[in-house]
């Protein structure tokens, strides 16, 4: 299932926040968005997974999500918004239950994406008792047992310290490698950008336009932080927010 | 019509007795707070602070009102009022025990003849066949809290009927009369100047008096601050001097009627300063008429009936048993009976 | 060469340390002075009475058997006032915490029952739900019901927002985001507003117990009072003391119990 946006504007009252954006998301890619803060990339993100409306402009989706996906548009968040109350299991539990899915299969699916994500052994921990990196791959467990078409994730890594994100990042590609799945991975962090995204898209300050489309065509699971062409093209990523972020950020101090 | 019972003849030799000292002590502008409640039964203090008693005998009385009884008795208890008229309530018994409070003196009486507390069985009560005292078996008797002379008129009763009845307490003379009215409970005991107006009213209906099961009731006392009864005896005689002169007039006016028509109006019009004030004079008249008991004269003091309430609360275990007449009253000030 | 110090340590205070058993020595010290100040006589019988004469008169009343014949009508209406209140809180506090219209219609109307004594209403009540039971168990109702609606819907407003755009991004059912993610995320809120709400529960018992009682620990309390029984009146304060600490302890249990998910 490909995602495409025609003409999307937003403003809150007078503001406009997003001017005339068109994307495609093709099956399959993850697609990275970043610029400064306040540029509207989450709020882009929440459009495209139907949390909020645009003032104009469409989202559409092109073909049918996969048979045994239960829920196509499938977030995941920047602080892994996890119920405390609930075990590890539990929380991945809860988006199938009200979903017609057997007893035995809504197990079988708990099982299978904690052993995705490496959490078989933390089943019935409470989220309390886990590191944060560990949150978000229960979160990240969450999004995929659900098996959605686009996952839409908003910052994921942010909230995680430098080491964990690495882990973090390598997580997420050994996932894609060993099953592709499709993405909208908003961050403002340029090396996670051009880690995981096959299409880079930057965002100018507000209101945010599409300044540029950077495609990286290095497999995902053959980049590392060596690779002078990645190292090129953050730079080439970073001329292009470097103004933006400095006119963001006078804008904001007055503001 | 001045009819010559025992009480009266005593309660004049009384009277008499006391005469003697209303000059004797020269006591210059003693300063003491007489605690009262904005009933008829207290006109014996507002006639003589209304016609200057108290001021003759060098006494400078202010006035300290209450809504109920039993706080009286804490008031004096605390040195916040020096004498007050109440009935004998087991709060009053407590701080007597405790070496706080003294009865030095008698005031409203059941008397047969004049007209006293009258026995009340609500409209509900009354339709469902509680016409007399002798029906009261099982039905809710209205009492302000346990240990108050509305209890003690029950309990009486209902022993000389020989049926038990369900005490309810409700705090308020104000929150008994609206029960009352709506059947939440069944009977009660108050004065006649309270009873006539409600039963008038059809609310509530007179099924009995309260003379007939407890004769010659001593209803209310005059106390004091146990250091007033022993310390303060020239202030203490002036004030009862002073209060027993008040009651005369009263008696006299509205009791006994030997004063004649105009002296009835003029004490009405006094009284009315403080009772039902917020009634019109006429409203409030026949109020006040009707609520005329007598006040002992010379403040004579009932000992027998005294007697009487006061084993009665020891065998309702709502005072200790150790508390005994010597402790409770000092019968030095007045003649006992 | 500058002579060497040693930098001062001023990063102490400001920490509440759990002493255990300091509580208790103070209680204890308190009552040992009454009790000496009361038997040597700089104490009236008028102003205290002797603490053994207290326990004295709560031993009297166990053997009797007057103290379950006082503390049980008491409970009962406490539960039952206490139920039917604290239930119809919640339901109505959830119903504030989800519904705008619910909340513009009925916040003001509990920020105006709320300040109402409402000891000022037992009459009122004894007219509408008659002078037994019934007066009794609304009293409590209304007095446990206001703080319980505020507590819930601050509950339910203070539950993280991000928790339920989670569960509306799963697609999860309005009726499951309400069971399995508000009511959860208020329990901790509606459970300390509970604390509040029982409390003035036992409060209200005595005022409930004013009219009309002629047993429970608040008509005890009141029949002391006007008889001026200082042993007794203190006996019925120490009986609603006791029955405060155990209603609180049993609230922390239930804390404890379902609350085990928080650190």
């Amino acid at each position: 299932m490909d995602l495409t946006i025609e003409g999307l504007t937003h403003r809150y009252d007078a503001v406009e926040v997003l001017s005339d954006i068109s994307l495609s998301i093709p099956s399959g890619r993850i697609v990275c968005i970043v610029g400064p803060s306040g540029c509207g990339k989450s709020t882009l993100l929440r459009m495209i997974g139907g949390l909020e409306r645009p003032s104009a402009g469409r989202i559409l989706q092109l073909g049918d999500p996969p048979a045994d996906c239960l829920n196509p548009l499938t977030f995941v968040f920047q602080d892994f918004a996890l119920l405390p109350w609930r075990s590890v299991a539990g929380n991945i539990s809860l988006v199938l239950e009200d979903r017609a899915v057997s007893r035995k299969d809504r197990a079988d699916r708990i099982a299978d994406v904690l052993a995705r994500t490496n959490l078989s052994d933390f089943a019935n921990a409470l989220p309390r008792q886990l590191s944060g990196g560990m949150k978000q791959r229960v979160a990240i467990a969450r999004a995929l047992a659900v098996n959605p078409a686009v996952m839409l994730m908003d910052e994921p890594l942010s909230a995680l310290d430098a080491q964990t994100r690495e882990l973090l990042m390598d997580d997420l590609v050994g996932l894609w490698t060993r099953t592709p799945f499709t993405a909208v991975y908003v961050t403002h962090n340029l090396s996670e950008a051009v880690r995981l995204g096959h299409k880079i898209v930057v965002l100018s300050r507000r209101p945010g336009r599409i300044r540029e489309v950077v495609e990286i065509d290095t497999p995902l699971d053959q980049r590392d932080a060596t690779d002078p062409d990645l190292a090129r093209a953050q730079d080439h990523l970073w001329q292009l927010m470097r103004e933006e972020a400095k006119a963001a950020d006078a804008e904001l101090a007055h503001g | 019509m001045t009819q010559f019972t025992r009480r009266n003849t005593l309660g004049l030799m009384a009277g008499a007795a006391t005469l003697p000292m209303l000059g004797t002590p020269a006591l210059a502008n003693t300063k003491l707070v007489v605690g009262a409640l904005p009933f008829t039964s207290h006109a014996a203090s507002f006639v003589a602070y209304e016609r200057g008693y108290f001021a003759e005998a060098g006494l400078d009385v202010e006035f300290k009102f209450f809504q109920a009884a039993q706080p009286m008795a804490v008031a004096i208890a605390s040195g916040d009022a020096d004498y007050a008229v109440t009935a004998i309530s087991g709060g009053l018994i407590s701080l007597a025990e405790k070496g706080a409070t003294k009865v030095i003196g008698g005031a409203l009486s059941e008397e047969k003849g004049i007209d006293g507390q009258k026995i009340l069985a609500s409209d509900a009560a009354f339709q469902a066949g509680l016409t007399s005292p002798a029906q009261l078996a099982g039905k809710k008797w209205a009492v302000t809290q346990a240990g108050s002379s509305f209890h003690y008129m029950g309990s009486k009763i209902a022993q000389a009927e020989g049926v038990e009845v369900a005490f309810t307490p409700l705090q308020k003379v104000g929150a008994i009369i609206g029960a009352m009215k709506s059947g939440q409970v069944d009977a009660w005991s108050i004065v006649p100047h309270i009873a006539k107006p409600l039963a008038g009213s059809g609310a509530v209906h007179i099924i009995g008096d309260v003379a007939v099961y407890i004769p010659d009731y001593q209803v209310t006392t005059v106390f004091t601050s146990a250091t007033n009864a022993a310390d303060e005896r020239a202030k203490t005689e002036a004030f009862l001097a002073a209060f027993s002169k008040g009651a005369d007039d009263f008696n006299a006016a509205l009791v006994d009627k030997t004063a004649g028509e105009d002296a009835a109006e003029d004490m009405v019009k006094l009284i009315h300063k403080y009772v039902y004030t917020d009634r019109e004079y006429e409203k409030a008249k026949p109020g006040i008429v009707n609520g005329a008991m007598r006040i002992n004269a010379g403040a004579a003091l009932n000992t027998t009936s005294v007697q009487d309430q006061l084993d009665w609360f020891k065998a309702e275990g709502l005072v200790k048993d150790s508390v005994t007449m010597d402790m409770l009253v000092d019968t030095s000030y007045v003649s006992t009976m | 060469m500058a002579e060497a110090r040693q930098v001062p340590f001023r990063g102490g205070g400001f920490r509440p340390v759990q002493k255990r058993g300091v509580g208790l020595v103070v209680f204890v010290l308190l009552i040992a002075v009454v009790e000496w100040g009361t038997r040597a006589g700089w104490i009236s019988s008028l102003t205290l009475p002797k603490p053994s004469d207290v326990a004295r008169t709560l031993i009297g009343l166990w053997q009797s058997g007057l103290l379950m014949q006082h503390v049980l009508p008491s409970l009962s209406r406490l539960a039952v006032g206490s139920a039917m209140g604290v239930t119809a809180g919640i339901g109505i506090g959830v119903l504030i915490g989800l519904f705008s219209l619910a909340r513009a219609g009925l916040v003001p109307l509990v920020a105006a029952l709320f300040p109402i004594p409402k000891i000022a209403l037992l009459p009122l009540f004894v007219i509408w739900f008659g002078i037994d039971e019934g007066s009794k168990y609304a009293l409590i109702a209304l007095g446990t019901f206001t703080p319980t609606v505020v507590a819930t819907f601050g509950a339910v407003d203070n539950v993280d927002r991000t928790l339920i755009r989670m569960g509306q991004s799963f697609g999860l059912p309005w009726l499951s985001i309400v069971t399995k993610i508000v009511l959860p995320g208020a329990l901790p809120g509606i459970l300390s507003g509970l604390r509040i709400s029982l409390s003035i529960g036992i409060i209200l018992l005595v005022a409930a117990e004013m009219l009309g009682a002629q047993y429970g620990i608040g008509a005890y309390i009141l029949e002391a009072g006007s008889l001026y029984d200082l042993e007794r009146l203190f006996a019925g304060v120490v009986i609603l003391s006791a029955l405060g600490v155990t209603v609180s302890f049993l609230i922390g249990r239930v804390e404890t119990r379902m609350l085990r998910w928080r650190s």
